[in-house]
């Protein structure tokens, strides 16, 4: 009977109805499909639309482009790269970016790479402290030390209250107030733990048997650092440089706070500005430009990832910490490192604390200390704002609209990301399995202000259905999802591949359907990574300003983005004092979540 | 219980790798049948086919009289619906049920009542004697025990149809001979119709009543283990089945010298012989002689130098080179013999097997004398 059958001619057709049958029977083909459409809709569609912002006539620009509005135009282009304007539309910002960017690059690998040789390969004492207290900067918004930084050497070239230095009586100069030395240290300090984190396992991760053979075959200590060890660093050294640099490329809050009084503009300010002005060609041309180099970044980092792969597989069994000996140097050394900690989080910490108590700088006078910035409840000359930080509702507004916004952003992230890593471990080798897995991390390539553009330029008018969504906390929620998918879904992805199809397939022949399956197997085993997908992307959102500075209305002001508001209107003391509550908040979560979820930061940044 | 028969079934990967290539295969009902090749044959595709989890590019999979697979008929039963037992190579327990949860599942899905879904769950854990484990996780669980739940769980649904995926391949060594006589007496207890994927010829060889050999998707013979050790259908047969492998002797060109030539000639006296690609000679069914009086006169014979010994304690493999060719053979009796000293090897001619160029086996004698098999001759 059966030999019956086959011998039959097949037709097409019946060939198809198995097919169709199969895919109806395997819901994995469906909702791969939908969560592809919901990508398309979510991370191409944005960027389609800017970039196509950038080629078309805006509303309002007729009679400079001379041509009417939707029709296809090379005049931003022009303007941006070509006309008078251009030098401080783009190529003046370009070089500033290309310069903070290796300034900051130098200043992470020199204090990143010497802390990580230092807490992972030395016997420096406190080892186990330092190996978590110098991970905090990562932990604080990255513009605190902005903040900081003016509360310490602020001059009166600008509006607000000067600085301690110059309170003191000492005259700051511009160059160390303002600009590109600043911005360098500040975004430094912040940047250095992702250098910590990534080289530093990478040391760990390195198989100590690989450097004893170069030995036992005659190697000297430096010979082997020179000839084995580093090379194999390499890969993950070059993936912290690119890391960093993507991330330099797409900041916002300290070259807004510290380049806004000299004029010193970098990429992401410079399209700040545009989109503030209202000229959304330009923007949108800037925006691309970011985009970009930012896929150019990460292009050169998968690369280098891919080779990492390759090198990480040797690792692995030999594996284990070996601590060279410092000597007399032990503890110059970790007086280095107590150094770095200090300077990189108690002396910014201390000094917005101080700053929010004083009434004058550089003051300290018993009269001049207060509580009035906290806890006052009228405090002469703010207008807008004229209560202590902790007094009157917005503070508290502002924390429940973060917490809520960015927690909703988060479950629907973590939710998301699973269901990917889902149907792209149980589809694999697909199409729809590769799309899937590059889509969702395409949100990474591209800085979040530039994605923040994107997002504006496709929501924020009324298209089709969709009704214009500039404003709501929808569009927020959206934004925030986007641009932390890519973390939520590596989780997801490394989390369905760690447990394989087995388990699921397991329940399959045991009769569970699909909707069981998923209930009962595939949630309950996969719960700790669906916590770490939500509350990976809960911390990062908290802090995020890049993202949601050009989305924010009055009716959903976040911390954020109401610290930032008190700096615009020179209102340091409460700026200082949100910020801090910031510090404290994200500090907090971030420990938490380690705790829960006992993942290491590391996982996080590696993305 | 039912027989499954595949007709032309083709599995073809996309990217054009076929993994299996037009595969007819009846497996015989309440056997205990072993696919056995090399990894990358096509053997445990064929069992996920056969439990639903992969489709066939074309052909049809038949479970007694019930279509499972058709491609051309288009039917298609899923998974879930083919109430058969799959057991993985790495077992596949829930981490986050109890032994009991896992072993339940099943019978839960079938809607059987919680009082009889206990008894069931315990019968078919006391089979396999984990029952003390019950209210356990699998982390708490050692490999050995792992695997056994993994068996009660599919046991415990009492399939017709059993499939076991290298379900011994991460056991050590004396909990993998263990759990090879439990699956044969759970075999023969049950009486479901077993097909068991291994790449371990032993494994088959102590297991299955019948073993079906694979490479490259393709089926090379079927047949019950004796008898395809004592008539590999071809060459690559001859050397998958069996440890050491056989001593196989490629013949260069139509008037071979050396050891082939030997083997041929001698083969050739004793009737039509063919064209022979290559002769090969069991290394249990190659015995040592100290002097040429002792080997028997229909016997073949050579002067063999040894090269090296290797005692395992309960025989001896010999090195030996033979008129220029590596032979390996393996006795029961000290040789008494070390490198450098010269013996003779002989062999019956009953077990010397010759294969055509194209590696199938050609009869140079009547195959109707019965032919010994290595430990009895």
């Amino acid at each position: 009977m059966a030999v019956a059958a086959s011998a039959r001619p097949a037709s097409r057709g019946r060939r198809a109805l198995y097919r169709a049958r199969v895919l109806l029977r395997d819901p994995t083909v469906l909702l791969g499909i939908l969560m592809c459409l919901v990508l398309l809709y979510l991370v191409i569609a944005p960027l389609i639309s800017v970039i196509s912002d950038a080629g078309r006539v805006q509303y309002g620009d007729e009679a400079r482009s001379g041509q009417r509005t939707g029709s296809w135009t090379s005049y931003y282009l022009w303007r941006v790269f070509r006309s008078p304007v251009s030098h401080l539309l783009f190529w003046e910002p370009l070089w500033h970016t290309a310069l903070v960017a290796a300034g900051v690059v130098a200043f992470a690998l020199a204090v990143g790479g010497s802390m990580a040789w230092l807490v992972t390969r030395t016997n420096v004492p406190g080892r186990r402290f330092l190996a978590s207290a110098l991970v905090v900067p990562y932990m604080l918004p990255s513009w605190t030390f902005a903040l900081a930084w003016l509360a310490l050497f602020k001059n009166d070239r600008s509006g607000g209250q000067v600085g301690y230095l110059q309170g003191a009586g000492i005259r700051t100069p511009d160059w160390l107030a303002y600009g590109p030395l600043p911005i360098v240290v500040t975004l430094g300090l912040h940047y250095y733990p992702f250098v910590l984190l990534l080289f530093g396992n990478a040391l760990r991760r390195i198989d100590s048997q690989l450097e004893d053979s170069a030995r036992i075959l005659g190697a000297g200590g430096r010979t082997v650092l020179r000839r084995v060890t580093l090379p194999l660093m390499m890969p993950a050294l070059s993936s912290a440089v690119l890391l960093v640099l993507g991330r330099v490329l797409g900041t916002f809050g300290t070259p807004y706070i510290l380049g806004l009084p000299s004029d010193y503009n970098v990429l992401s300010t410079s399209l700040y500005r545009a989109i503030r002005d209202r000229s959304t060609g330009v923007a949108s041309t800037l925006a691309g430009v970011i985009v970009l180099v930012g896929v150019l970044v990460v292009l050169i980092d998968t690369r280098l990832v891919r080779e990492q792969r390759r090198f990480v597989t040797v690792g692995g069994k030999g594996a284990m910490d070996r601590r060279g000996d410092l000597r007399r140097w032990r503890w110059p050394a970790c007086a280095l490192a107590m150094a770095v900690f200090a300077a990189s989080v108690v002396a910014p910490v201390a000094t917005l604390l101080l700053s929010t108590v004083t009434k004058t700088p550089g003051v300290f006078s018993f009269d001049n200390f207060t509580l009035k910035y906290w806890f006052g409840s009228h405090i002469p000359g703010a207008v807008g704002f004229p209560h202590g930080v902790l007094r009157g509702g917005e503070l508290w507004e502002a924390a429940w609209n973060s917490l809520r916004i960015v927690g909703l952003a988060s479950l629907v992230c973590g939710l998301l990301g699973l269901l990917i890593g889902y149907v792209v471990v149980r589809g694999d080798g697909t199409r729809v399995s590769m799309f899937l897995r590059q889509v969702s991390f395409l949100p990474y390539l591209v800085p979040g202000i530039a994605f923040a553009a994107a997002c504006l330029s496709l929501f924020a008018v009324r298209r089709g259905p969709v009704p214009a969504l500039y404003g709501t906390v929808t569009l927020l929620v959206l934004v925030l999802v986007i641009t932390h998918l890519p973390y939520s879904s590596r989780s997801g992805i490394s989390a369905m591949m760690q447990l394989g199809r087995e388990p699921e397939e397991a329940a399959q022949i045991s009769g569970a359907r699909w909707p069981v399956r998923m209930l009962r197997i595939i949630i309950p085993i996969q719960r700790g990574a669906l916590v770490t997908g939500v509350v990976l992307p809960f911390v990062s959102g908290l802090k995020e300003l890049s993202i949601v500075i050009m989305l924010t209305t009055s009716g959903t002001q976040l911390l954020t983005t109401l610290s930032i508001g008190l700096v615009d209107y020179g209102y340091t003391q409460l700026a200082n004092g949100v910020v801090l509550v910031i510090a404290l908040l994200s500090f907090t979560m971030t420990y938490l979540a380690q705790r829960l979820t006992r993942s290491s930061l590391a996982s996080g940044i590696g993305g | 219980m039912p027989a499954i028969t595949l007709s032309g079934v083709v599995k073809n990967y996309a990217g054009g790798h076929a993994a299996v290539k037009d595969l007819d295969l009846t497996v015989p009902d309440g056997s205990f049948t072993c696919l056995l090749g090399p990894s990358g044959c096509g053997k445990t595709t064929t069992l996920r086919m056969i439990a639903g989890l992969e489709q066939p590019t074309r052909g049809e999979i038949t479970v007694g009289d019930r279509v499972l697979d058709s491609v051309e008929r288009g039917v298609y039963v899923p998974p879930e619906k083919r109430a058969m037992g799959l057991v993985f190579q790495n077992y596949a327990l829930w981490p986050h049920l109890t032994v009991r949860g896992n072993t339940e599942f099943g019978l839960r899905m079938r809607k059987v009542p919680a009082a009889e879904r206990a008894a069931r769950a315990k019968e078919a854990l006391e089979k396999v004697h984990v029952a003390d484990c019950m209210d356990r996780y699998p982390s708490q669980l050692s490999g050995g025990q792992q695997q056994r739940v993994a068996l009660a769980r599919m046991l415990a649904v009492d399939p017709d149809v059993l499939l076991l995926d290298e379900p011994l391949s991460n056991l050590d060594a004396r909990l993998r001979l263990e759990m090879r006589a439990e699956l044969k007496r759970i075999h023969e207890e049950t009486g479901a119709t077993i097909v068991f994927v291994t790449h371990d010829q032993m494994e088959a060889m102590t297991m299955a009543t019948h073993i079906a050999v694979m490479s490259g998707g393709e089926l090379q013979q079927v047949a019950p283990p004796m008898e395809m050790y004592a008539r590999p259908a071809n060459r690559f047969v001859a050397e998958f089945v069996g440890s050491p492998p056989m001593n196989i002797v490629p013949a260069a060109g139509p008037e071979p010298g050396g050891l082939a030539g030997s083997l041929l000639r001698f083969a050739g006296k004793r009737g039509d012989m063919g064209a022979p690609g290559c002769a090969g000679v069991r290394p249990e069914a190659l015995r040592l002689a100290r002097e040429a009086g002792a080997v028997p006169d229909a016997a073949w014979s050579e002067d063999a130098v040894v090269e090296t010994v290797l005692p395992t304690g309960a025989s001896w493999t010999v090195e030996l080179r033979v008129l220029g060719t590596r032979m390996f053979a393996i006795t029961h009796d000290d040789p008494e013999a070390g490198p450098g000293d010269t013996l003779r090897c002989w062999t019956r001619p009953e077990n010397l097997h010759l294969f055509a160029e194209d590696g199938t086996r050609t009869t140079a004698w009547d195959e109707s004398v019965a032919p010994v098999s290595g430990a009895a001759s």
